[in-house]
């Protein structure tokens, strides 16, 4: 009887571990609504707006982004097979100035938002990798917009997105593609910094 | 005995139930999260990448004709869209597109039913009489503010698509910009198909009307191309790569798609399909 209680108790014990462990993990629709929820209120904010406030509210904006956007993951991927025939060195270089640009574009977006709704369709999860589908409505259009996330650390990450069919890492990856073998890494890298360089040029003409 | 072999066997009919339950709820939200396309599936073998590539033999000669469109919309189509703005307010150029779209209507109708898209032919048609006769011949689009039958766009490339018809090479027009064999003979199709084509109207009127509409189109539209173009590195493979997985997804998509209507993002990064219709 003793032993009876004794297993009952550490089954309890442990069921109740799983549950908690199973709830630790939220979907990905709960944790990448407060992300874009985040942005949409930055962006909405009247004391942000204008050009005096630009760098604040890129600073912001930005913050805001990683918490839910993976970089790092984005920039790998963007990369493909050849992430793997670089160096370290060559990989770390090419994720600071792959960001750079994905910062560059993604606030670039941002700033042409102007209250749009954003609505949650469904999610789809496989393993360590899901799928968040929602529409942003654009004067009565909606448009769809997928997340793609990655499960990192028992969190969920947006290392993709795709508008209307066409994938934002997919895109870049065949761009690269054809500047690799062509002009190889170094090529690459010239090439991002130039584009890099042409938002600074475009950024100190707008104030 | 007797009860306790009757106790578990109601026991075990009532796990198969259960069971039967969460499968069928199981199955039940699988259909109702069938409406979204599948995008998890991107994870391929290098076979089935290099399978999945865009046939480009005419690179060379499409790069060309990419940095002709280039020129032609910095020095022609945009300035005369600027103009067009600044003459035509807002909600004119509205109406004169709403219009033109539901001049349009066989052709979307025909491709719909070939899709055998029945809701959405319905609503084509639907959308028809009630903009024709309360939206004054279609200038206004009631069918849309008053009954939330927002627009459907089918088109000719598509249905080859949906029937299994590859792509075959990529090619970009000059004007027309990025197009491949599958879809340029749909355009070619669509205009067969469309009522301009049977009216008595010289070819130069047709060509002025198509042109005009064009236009009116763009008006609506944001600057994306230029915006594709600030944020690429190679615009011409970044269009090449959108326009062929937007197509793909077009096909992809069929039936409940309540979004499939013509967005302003189409109208001007992939103008080879929406400029007639």
């Amino acid at each position: 009887m003793k032993n009876t209680l004794l297993l009952l108790f550490v089954l309890l014990g442990l069921s109740l571990c799983m549950v908690k462990s199973t709830e630790a993990i939220e979907s990905p629709t709960a944790q990448l609504k407060p992300t874009l929820k985040a942005l949409t209120d930055l962006l909405s904010d009247e004391s942000l707006k204008g050009d005096i406030n630009r760098s604040e509210r890129r600073a912001r904006i930005m913050a805001a982004i990683k918490v839910g956007f993976d970089f790092q993951e984005m920039c790998k991927r963007i990369l493909g097979r050849t992430w793997n025939e670089v160096q370290a060195e060559e990989q770390r270089q090419f994720t600071e100035l792959m960001t750079k640009l994905l910062e560059n574009v993604y606030i670039g977006k941002l700033e042409s938002y102007s209250g749009q709704q954003i609505e949650f369709l469904e999610e789809r999860v496989k393993g360590e990798r899901a799928q968040v589908s929602t529409t942003i409505d654009n004067k009565g259009v909606k448009i769809p917009v997928h997340y793609i996330l990655n499960l990192n650390d028992s969190k969920w990450m947006v290392y993709d997105i795709n508008i209307e069919g066409v994938s934002l890492v997919r895109n870049y990856m065949e761009q690269f593609k054809t500047i690799l073998r062509k002009e190889k890494f170094a090529g690459l890298i010239k090439v991002l910094e130039d584009k890099n360089k042409s938002f600074e040029v475009q950024s100190s003409a707008g104030k | 005995m007797a009860m306790i072999s009757l106790n578990t066997h109601a026991v075990r009919l009532f796990l198969l139930v259960c069971l039967l339950c969460s499968f069928e709820v199981a199955t039940v939200r699988d259909v109702s999260g069938g409406t979204q396309p599948d995008l998890l599936a991107d994870e391929m073998s290098e076979e089935e990448e290099a399978a999945g590539e865009i046939s480009d033999p005419l690179e060379p000669l499409n790069r060309v004709v990419f940095e002709f469109n280039d020129k032609l919309y910095f020095w022609g189509i945009k300035p005369l869209r600027t103009g067009y703005r600044a003459v035509v307010p807002r909600d004119i150029r509205v109406c004169l597109g709403n219009f033109v779209s539901n001049l349009a209507t066989p052709v979307v109708l025909i491709n719909t039913l070939l899709q055998g898209r029945w809701e959405d032919a319905g609503v084509v048609l639907t959308r028809f009489g009630v903009n024709t006769v309360l939206g004054v011949y279609g200038f206004g689009d009631p069918a849309a503010s008053e009954l939330g039958l927002t627009p459907r766009s089918a088109d000719f490339g598509q249905t080859l698509g949906t029937y299994g018809a590859g792509a075959g090479i990529y090619l970009c027009w000059p004007l027309f910009g990025p197009s491949n064999v599958r879809d340029s003979i749909g355009l070619v199709a669509d205009n067969i198909a469309h009522p301009l084509t049977y009216l008595d109207v010289e070819s130069a009127q047709a060509i002025s009307f198509s042109a005009g509409s064009y236009l009116n189109r763009l008006s609506l539209s944001s600057d994306y191309y230029e915006e594709m173009k600030r944020y690429s590195l190679d615009p011409y493979v970044s269009s090449r790569e959108a326009y062929h997985e937007y197509r793909n997804a077009r096909i992809g998509q069929k039936g409940e798609n309540s979004h499939s209507q013509s967005t302003p993002a189409e109208t001007e990064m992939f103008p080879a399909i929406e400029t007639q219709l």
